[in-house]
């Protein structure tokens, strides 16, 4: 037994590690991880890593509510998006064929890794849409120095919930965070800054998996000799890899995680298409 | 209330929320993981099931689940800590509902109610399907 449970141990806590450096969580490493080395059925890898998602989520978003870089306000009207996108996307997961979900994992790696090459650097408005002022969605930049706070609108409200609902349904289908879709959506249309992004992204991550991984634990999906260890490993391996961030090279290492990501997007590219 | 001082409630309750409820099923995932760890045989075995079964189908009625953990079913007291896990996002939206409802935020209750109801939905179609 212990081998067994060592290895999906050890496993967790890479994919809780490499996720948190990377920004992009763990299911990224997980999922690829669980079907290809453990030879675990997709559809377990899928229920067991919305779990282990919620769990990260919950753990490493705390920091970021406590100090004021969560928008706490904007994560709760986009959740509306995401958890609709979730549970139809959790529950279609059940109905499709394993290689198409492979493929489409495939696919929303390549995208987080042209996202990673491509991210953006602040582009703050001062005043958002009617909408948003409305909603009170803007909001200030903490400053740790005790400077002023500098101030940002919200715009595009209906184009980032569009992406939202897109999010939703790949975390769902695919037991992924959808982070990098997340932020790009705040960050691209909806003109957060974009550390405000990331962790307003990583709040709502725990939410959107959550209506996912219910879906899952309903249905009797969910292999508890599975999610269990990963759970507890990937939370480790996430709050260890978030307190080596601030002493890593993050450009120098965003270069290697890409090279993998499409390393990994390949072989489940191919396992996809060719049916092993 | 204004946004800013709603902001600065939640920012004090939520991160508590969250830690009580990921502690608690942390606890009882652990408890779990020690029970099946001291019944040989049994990891293995459920391991080697789940990989040769497409879909798991590890599914028991609720009473039959808090019964088979009261008398110490490894199985059953992990899926009783996952079931707690995924009660993170529920107890913090629960919450959101609440306080917006004693601030009068006809909006963001429309918001979290509408969030709650969808993550309720998500067991139902889960139930389902």
């Amino acid at each position: 037994m212990l081998p067994i449970l060592g290895a999906l141990f050890a496993l967790s806590l890479v994919a809780g590690f490499v996720g948190a450096l990377s920004g992009l969580g763990g299911a990224f490493f997980i999922v690829p991880a669980l079907v290809i080395l453990a030879h675990v059925p997709m559809y377990v890898a899928i229920g067991a890593s919305l779990i282990s998602v919620v769990a990260t989520s919950a753990g490493a978003s705390v920091a970021f509510v406590r100090d004021g870089w969560t928008n706490l306000h904007i994560a709760m009207v986009l959740e509306c998006a995401t958890v609709t996108g979730a549970v139809i996307g959790a529950f279609m997961a059940g109905l499709i064929a394993p290689w198409v979900l492979e493929l489409l994992f495939a696919l929303i790696m390549l995208q987080s890794a042209y996202f990673e090459l491509t991210k953006k650097g602040e582009d703050i408005l001062p005043k958002g849409s009617p909408i948003a002022e409305r909603l009170e969605l803007g909001g200030e930049l903490p400053s740790p120095g005790g400077g002023v706070a500098l101030h940002y609108g919200v715009t595009n409200l209906a184009g980032g919930g569009a992406i939202m609902v897109v999010a939703g349904l790949m975390s769902g289908l695919l037991g992924i965070g959808s982070g990098s879709l997340k932020v790009m959506a705040m960050d691209y249309l909806m003109h957060v800054p974009l550390k405000v992004s990331s962790a307003t992204s990583n709040f709502m991550i725990g939410v959107t998996a959550g209506a996912g991984a219910l879906v899952f634990l309903a249905r009797g999906d969910v292999s508890t000799v599975v999610a269990a260890p990963l759970a507890i490993g990937v939370t480790i391996g996430a709050l260890v890899g978030s307190r080596v961030l601030p002493y890593a090279d993050v450009k120098r290492l965003r270069i290697g995680f890409v090279i993998i990501l499409v390393l990994v997007a390949i072989v489940m590219g191919w396992r996809a298409l060719s049916g092993n | 209330m204004k946004a800013q001082d709603e902001d600065r409630i939640l920012r004090v309750w939520t991160p508590i929320i969250l830690r009580t409820v990921l502690a608690a099923a942390g606890i009882v995932l652990i408890w779990g993981l020690v029970a099946i760890s001291l019944t040989p045989g049994e990891y293995v075995m459920h391991f080697r099931a789940m990989q040769h079964n497409a879909r798991v189908k590890d599914y028991l009625t609720f009473a039959q689940l808090v019964m088979r953990a009261w008398h110490g079913n490894p199985r059953a007291i992990m899926t009783v800590g996952l079931m707690i896990l995924t009660l993170v996002p529920l107890a913090r939206v629960a919450f959101c509902l609440l306080f917006f409802i004693k601030t009068r935020n006809k909006a963001f209750v429309a918001f979290t109610a509408y969030v709650l109801a969808g993550l309720v939905a998500g067991v139902l179609l889960g139930r389902i399907g």
